[in-house]
């Protein structure tokens, strides 16, 4: 009868002693949830603006030979939409957005075939390459003893076709 | 017997508490990850028709097809979504955002019913030379 009464409740003390474990579990289950929407955007965000940069073709040179070839301002351009777009995530991110573009490493390749002297990756069409650290606010990984702030790497690349 | 009938009593007790407490937990992680999952799909989609409005010049029926399309397929209603695309009319290389915006409905058991509301934006640049 002793062991049954020492078991008396033993359930609800573990559940009780557990609870704040558990929510803790839960808590950095939705850090990281909002973790990977937040990157997701910021790689969107990578993607759209070598798109744009990489659309804004020199007219001259393609009406007179039909040749793609990058404007001068590609990569300006790349930057500008990059940065245009991470604003639309400002409270997601840990620094301004015009920090994070102008941090980011963004070259135009105008012409190819051309060789990336970051990633070794041979281009065969012009190219526009962005890469940049991109720092995200964590506050619940930054409550439960980790960073507050973690930083992700994006990497993108777009060619006219 | 009256010792075995308390521990009966008891052990319904202690479930009766462990479900008032495990289940919100169960749920909150289910709700909120189908929220998170939901708003990447957003996401997505508004970048796919913010590519569309700047290669079409602006809004049109096209964007506002696809777009109602890719929410669709992610199980999101178009009807109850809102959304802009401004300017209406781009130019050739001026820019375009599409912003659209969903509320979804949390349900906790035993703790709380909310609704959150979802905002997706992109922007693009257009590429019709009028």
């Amino acid at each position: 009868m002793n062991a049954l009464r020492d078991d008396r409740a033993s359930a609800a003390v573990t559940t009780v002693v557990l609870l704040p474990l558990l929510l803790t579990v839960l808590a950095g289950v939705l850090q990281l949830g909002a973790l990977r929407v937040a990157a997701a955007r910021v790689r969107a965000a990578a993607d759209l603006a070598t798109l744009v940069g990489v659309n804004d073709q020199d007219d001259a040179e393609l009406s007179r030979t039909g040749v793609l070839r990058l404007a001068g301002d590609a990569a300006d351009v790349a930057r500008e939409y990059f940065e245009r777009e991470l604003e639309l995530s400002e409270t997601l991110l840990a620094a301004p957005s015009s920090e994070i573009a102008a941090r980011a490493d963004i070259v135009a390749y105008p012409s190819a075939p051309s060789v990336d002297a970051r990633t070794g990756a041979r281009y065969e069409r012009p190219a526009v390459r962005l890469a940049a650290d991109v720092p995200l606010r964590t506050p619940v990984f930054g409550a439960l003893a980790f960073q507050p702030v973690t930083t992700i790497g994006v990497l993108a690349v777009s060619s006219p076709r | 017997m009256k010792a075995v009938g308390e521990e009966r009593g008891l052990a319904t007790l202690e479930m009766t508490l462990m479900i008032a407490i495990l289940v919100p937990l169960l749920f909150s992680i289910l709700e909120f990850g189908s929220a998170l999952e939901r708003w990447l799909a957003q996401d997505a989609a508004t970048v796919q028709a913010a590519r569309y409005a700047g290669e079409i010049g602006g809004d049109g029926a096209e964007v506002r097809s696809l777009l109602a399309d890719q929410l669709r397929a992610s199980g999101i209603d178009p009807g109850a979504a809102t959304i802009e695309i401004a300017p209406a009319r781009v130019g050739w290389r001026e820019p375009v955002r599409v912003s659209v915006s969903t509320e979804y409905r949390v349900a906790i058991p035993f703790l709380f019913t909310t609704t959150l509301p979802i905002r997706s934006s992109a922007i693009s640049r257009g590429e019709v030379n009028r």
